[in-house]
């Protein structure tokens, strides 16, 4: 064997290496959303029974299920599936603070969020539907009298709602912590 | 035969390397991040058009990312001057923070959670920070005690600092913020 084969042999064998590990590392990031068990989503179900609104632990050392929280700020979630209906998040706000709503897919991306510049009547209130629930409440609307509701569309059957509130002082926590608590989600009947 | 066993030596291999790569760049995805000063802010990590990369950090670390209308995050792993933040040091982070309803600086292990400390300290509100007399303010970050804001390392051997803008009008132009809107983070000396 001279030495330019052993060569030419040792080249493809690492060039099959790279292209094994190309391979493998681009499978790897597109399955790991699809197949992580342990996401967002996944973490949230052992913290609530489906269709209650529950407190968010809030950030601490012993805390280590939501990286990068803020423990400056309280938050709740509920967890929704479309499948039953509509579903009507409700949050009164009302303190000095920052106070926001969340809507994420199952994978945890967002699709809509509003803050409480955008509260009327002294809540945040919005109705998430899939594509066919908005069409079908379009269908049903009232020409004359057209819903006030503000429709989201969320790209996923399931996924949860987020709200947070901002405590401008250590000892507001607790108030932001009942205003998060306050948040309510609710299944609409489906239309006919 | 050798062959067939050079072929499972490089899937072997190239297997290995796969998972090796996949798993150090997920702890810090490579793209939507942009750097301002000692910062790394992913505005769009959250949203529905983050890259691949992104999500699959997002689905792995089960972080509930901030939405752009919420606010922005930005975390620090190193000093203005580019070094590893280093536990045996004393930092001076300010003096000014880019424009925002709200803010919080808080320190964080490598993995973004809040490190135990002694004094149950763990970040600092713009509403309850002291400032200087033209509305600025300092932080002291190290691991022991400092007069005025001062925010503990704890115990821990790596840690990063985080910069959470609430409500701010630059969420949607994350790539925009100046450099010198941002907050410095100075090495004032080391133990």
């Amino acid at each position: 064997m001279t030495l330019t084969t052993r060569l030419g042999g040792a080249a493809l064998f690492v060039a099959a290496v790279a292209a094994a590990a190309a391979l493998i590392h681009f499978a790897v990031v597109l399955l790991v959303p699809i197949v992580a068990a342990h996401d967002a989503y996944a973490r949230l179900a052992e913290l609530e029974t489906p269709g209650t609104t529950a407190p968010l632990p809030r950030a601490g050392p012993d805390e280590r299920r939501f990286p990068w929280d803020d423990p400056a700020l309280a938050a709740s979630f509920c967890r929704f599936d479309l499948s039953a209906g509509p579903l009507r998040v409700k949050a009164p706000v009302g303190r000095a603070g920052f106070a926001s709503l969340s809507f994420h897919t199952r994978r945890g991306a967002v699709f809509y969020a509003l803050t409480d510049r955008a509260a009327t009547h002294g809540r945040m209130e919005a109705v998430v539907v899939t594509p066919a629930q908005l069409r079908n409440l379009v269908a049903h609307d009232d020409e004359d009298d057209p819903s006030q509701d503000l429709r989201v569309v969320s790209p996923t059957v399931a996924g949860f709602v987020i709200m947070r509130a901002y405590s401008e002082l250590p000892s507001l926590y607790a108030a932001a912590a009942d205003e998060v608590e306050a948040m309510t989600c609710a299944s609409e009947p489906p239309t006919p | 035969m050798t062959l067939v066993v050079k072929a499972l030596a490089a899937g072997a291999i190239g297997l290995a390397l796969g998972l090796a790569w996949s798993g150090s760049i997920l702890a810090d995805p490579p793209f939507g991040a942009v750097t301002i000063g000692a910062w790394r802010v992913a505005a769009t990590a959250g949203s529905l058009d983050a890259d691949p990369y992104t999500r699959a950090a997002l689905a792995r670390s089960g972080e509930i990312p901030l939405a752009l209308g919420e606010g922005l995050k930005l975390v620090a792993r190193v000093d203005s001057a580019g070094r590893p933040l280093d536990r045996r040091c004393l930092y001076r982070i300010g003096t000014r923070t880019p424009a925002a309803r709200y803010w919080t600086l808080s320190l964080t292990d490598a993995d973004g959670y809040p490190v135990e400390n002694a004094a149950g300290r763990y970040g600092y509100r713009s509403s309850e920070i002291l400032r200087d007399g033209d509305g600025g303010f300092s932080v002291y970050v190290s691991a022991l005690a400092h007069s005025g804001n001062w925010l503990p390392i704890g115990r821990v051997q790596t840690f990063a600092l985080a910069l959470r803008l609430y409500d701010t009008p630059l969420a949607a132009n994350a790539g925009g913020i100046e450099k010198s809107s941002v907050p410095t983070i100075e090495r004032e000396g080391c133990a």
